[in-house]
């Protein structure tokens, strides 16, 4: 599958300050990708180098197939996580502002900046000063700046933050809408429940460097399995087991164990090793570890992250 | 630059729809306006009362025919001027006031008093005013002669007039023309000539240098005379030779003409002057307020993923420029209009300014030099802007380079009137910072063309140089916050390539 964004041993030094260092990833086309990291992992200085805003110090990066470009704007969309917009422009004319910005003639802006607005619930405050919006109304707009160009490449810095919940949720729409349609969206986050209700890849950040690039479930297997089993007998003599933990006190003859599997062990093989040995068990429970736990056993409980 | 002309338009929209930018742009016209209302109805009367006594009875004609033609020399040049201004000289080319004279001889202001003066020029020209030309209004005497009071004797010495006029000449008093302050009182002893004897002029502080000027004139030609007479010169030839006067015609200059320098003889470039530092400082604010609100609002960012920060530094100076050159033109339409529409004194400069600057060229230099200028200040501000979290931040910046450029432009504008070939005006004009003050300042009195071509030059070249340096210091400070932390920060702003 063709890369959308590229970076290749990318290094970006302000002053001593090393802001990221030796990153290389691959975005593919579609999709939603995840930059996951806490506060000063790189993930803005990453999208604002994959934007052209700064250069990176040295390796290259390559978005949409080119060098990063303005040339490219016009392919692009991006939410910034710094946002504000000119208080006293209207909604409509915000948009078709940056509708041209991006290259758009005046009548195609126009025309899919009300288009935008209306499907983004806007449609009746299109003639509105910005300054008389709410927090949440403004993002929108905002939003809908970085979206105005249907860009095949949507950037989005930290796009929740600020947001409610229940605007959360209606980015959370719209992003997967996004990708639905076509569009490769990349979003920047510390707050690993978005990554995961939204992310097909993520690639995972902490002091600039990269500590993880895969799915999900790549990023889960990275952790040790973990099982909980209702049995009569400590299962630690069964293979692929690395350590058991009682739970509790036994219940006519039933124990729970908490199963800590070895690397590379996998769960099946422990549930068809029971059934082979005629090890009784009631209950068999795999835990799915959380984002939140892969990012803490990869990086640390030093970055500052958010559940 | 496609980006560049978006940014400008929006730049320009923004600044004309605000309340503060139509108060700017009226600002001038309503004071333009005011002045020329205040000045037609609530202009205090000029001209001034004098007494005059004459005890001896041989002075005081002569001095009241010389008070009288020289008022009729003022109607008579502002007469000219009308004619010239209404295209009125083809009703009598042979008339004094067909013929221009910025200072008609004494014999030509005779002919002209002896021809009706300015009233029967009025007749004449009357029926040929053209359409919307106001009727010749004279100027008011300088000088008007009122009797002495009745409680002031007149016949008891210098002494007891003086102590008595005292007291009336703190108040204004009756005239023909209307009341007016009482600034003179003017006693010629019955024995004046005689030694010792002296004429005697009372003031009530007012400006009465020209009224005795006059009496002093007019009483040494009669003493003069005297003299001539006692030695045994004729009446007819005393006369004669008091009344010599060299054949002097005064002529100005043709407007815009040339003496080997560039002279416009106009106050419009230094009109150009006050009006470049005052929009550069209005429009200046405009400059600082949008960035630091783009700062503020956090907008820069989205900016710059889709437009070169070059970009939208040009478009800012490009639109916040036509918002200067709108304010200009408004603000010199108004006066143009002002200057073509009415009658006075302010006017009638103007108009003379105006028709002074003919030559399409010298309205180029005119236009290179306010542009330059206002570029180099609106550079400026605009990294200024860059430099600010805030307004407040803005003022501590702001303050210092206003007072850099400012007081030499003051300083260059007082010289550039006084004494031209300064050396300060000189060295000024060279320093590229302060250019287009010094040369439009200069360009009313004179200006070497090689002088203008050369400080063009490195106006230009400095221009080039202040967008590239400082241009880096915008780009880098854009998603910057914070001030740099000392001139070394700044210079290595300025020298660093952006990345």
């Amino acid at each position: 599958m063709k890369a959308v964004l590229q970076l290749e041993h990318v290094k970006k030094q302000f002053g001593d300050f090393t802001a990221v260092d030796d990153l290389s990833l691959s975005v593919p086309a579609g999709g939603v990708f995840g930059f996951l990291g806490g506060n000063g992992a790189g993930k803005t200085t990453s999208l604002r180098m994959a934007l052209d805003i700064i250069r990176p110090t040295s390796g290259r990066i390559e978005v949409l197939g080119a060098p990063p470009s303005r040339e490219r704007a016009a392919e692009i969309g991006f939410l910034p996580e710094e946002r504000g917009l000119y208080r006293l422009m209207s909604v409509l004319n915000t948009v078709i502002y940056f509708g041209r910005l991006k290259g758009m003639e005046a009548g195609a802006a126009r025309k899919a900046s009300i288009a935008l607005i209306e499907r983004m619930g806007l449609a009746d405050r299109a003639d509105t000063p910005v300054s008389k919006l709410s927090k949440g109304l403004a993002q929108k707009v905002q939003l809908a700046t970085a979206l105005v160009n249907s860009p095949k490449l949507v950037l989005l810095d930290e796009p929740f933050s600020g947001l409610d919940p229940v605007n959360q949720g209606v980015l959370e729409d719209l992003i997967l809408a996004l990708a639905h349609d076509g569009s490769t969206v990349i979003f920047s986050t510390h707050v690993m429940q978005h990554a995961e209700r939204l992310c097909d890849r993520l690639v995972l950040l902490a002091r600039g460097r990269k500590v993880f690039e895969g799915t999900q479930d790549e990023a889960r297997a990275a952790l040790p399995g973990r099982l909980t089993l209702t049995c009569r007998t400590d299962p630690v003599a069964l293979p692929g087991v690395a350590s058991t933990t009682p739970v509790g006190s036994a219940v006519e003859g039933w124990a729970r164990f908490e199963v800590t599997m070895k690397p590379g062990a996998d769960a099946g093989d422990l549930l068809e090793a029971c059934t082979a040995q005629s090890f009784a068990l009631r209950a068999f429970d795999i835990h799915r570890p959380a984002l939140h736990e892969v990012f803490i056993h990869l990086v640390g409980a030093d970055q500052e992250i958010v559940r | 630059m496609r980006a560049v002309l978006l940014v400008a338009e929006r730049e320009l929209r923004q600044i004309l729809a605000t309340r503060g930018f139509r108060v700017i742009l009226l600002s001038f016209p309503l004071l333009i306006a005011g002045t020329l209302f205040a000045s037609a109805h609530f202009a205090p009367p000029t001209g001034a009362a004098f007494t005059l006594v004459d005890a001896s009875g041989r002075y005081s004609a002569l001095i009241e025919r010389r008070l009288e033609l020289d008022h009729q020399r003022d109607v008579l040049h502002d007469l000219a001027a009308y004619v010239a201004r209404w295209k009125l000289a083809f009703v009598d080319p042979s008339a004094v006031w067909a013929q221009p004279d910025a200072w008609p001889a004494d014999a030509k202001v005779a002919r002209f008093i002896a021809a009706g003066g300015g009233a029967a020029a009025m007749r004449q020209l009357l029926p040929h005013l053209p359409e919307g030309a106001p009727a010749f209004k004279p100027p008011s005497k300088d000088h008007i002669e009122i009797a002495p009071p009745a409680e002031v004797p007149i016949d008891q010495g210098a002494d007891a007039f003086g102590r008595a006029i005292a007291t009336p000449m703190q108040t204004d008093v009756e005239t023909p023309d209307g009341k007016r302050p009482f600034t003179a009182a003017v006693y010629i002893p019955k024995d004046f000539g005689a030694p010792g004897v002296v004429a005697r002029i009372w003031t009530n502080g007012g400006s009465t240098d020209d009224l005795i000027q006059t009496v002093r004139q007019q009483l040494t030609a009669a003493l003069r005379h005297g003299a001539l007479e006692a030695d045994g010169l004729s009446s007819e030839a005393a006369d004669r030779v008091e009344t010599l006067s060299a054949p002097i015609l005064v002529s100005e200059p043709a407007p815009s003409a040339a003496r080997g320098v560039v002279v416009t003889r106009s106050i419009v470039p230094l009109a150009l002057v006050y009006l470049l530092m005052i929009a550069s400082i209005i429009i200046g604010q405009m400059m600082l307020q949008g960035v630091i609100e783009e700062r503020s609002n956090k907008l820069l960012e989205s900016f710059l993923a889709c437009i070169r920060p070059s970009d939208l530094m040009y478009g800012k100076l490009l639109g916040l420029g036509a918002v200067g050159l709108i304010v200009v033109g408004a603000w010199v339409g108004c006066a143009v209009g002002a200057a073509f529409s009415s009658q006075g004194a302010i006017p009638d400069m103007l108009r003379l300014s105006l028709q002074a600057v003919d030559k399409p060229w010298i309205i180029a230099a005119m236009i290179f030099y306010f542009l330059s200028g206002y570029l180099i200040l609106s550079m400026l501000y605009l990294v200024i802007g860059s430099l600010s979290d805030s307004m407040q931040d803005a003022q501590q910046y702001q303050m210092p380079v206003v007072m850099l450029i400012m007081l030499p432009t003051i300083v260059v504008i007082k010289a550039s009137l006084t004494s031209p070939d300064a050396v300060i005006v000189q060295v000024l004009s060279w320093i590229p910072l302060y250019t287009p003050f010094a040369m439009l300042a200069r360009l009313g009195t004179g200006v070497p063309l090689t002088e203008m071509l050369g400080t063009g030059a490195l106006l230009i070249a400095f221009i080039a140089v202040e967008l590239l340096l400082l241009g880096r210091v915008f780009q880098a400070r854009l998603l910057s916050a914070g001030q740099p932390a000392n001139l070394a920060a700044f210079a290595k702003l300025m020298f660093q390539p952006a990345n």
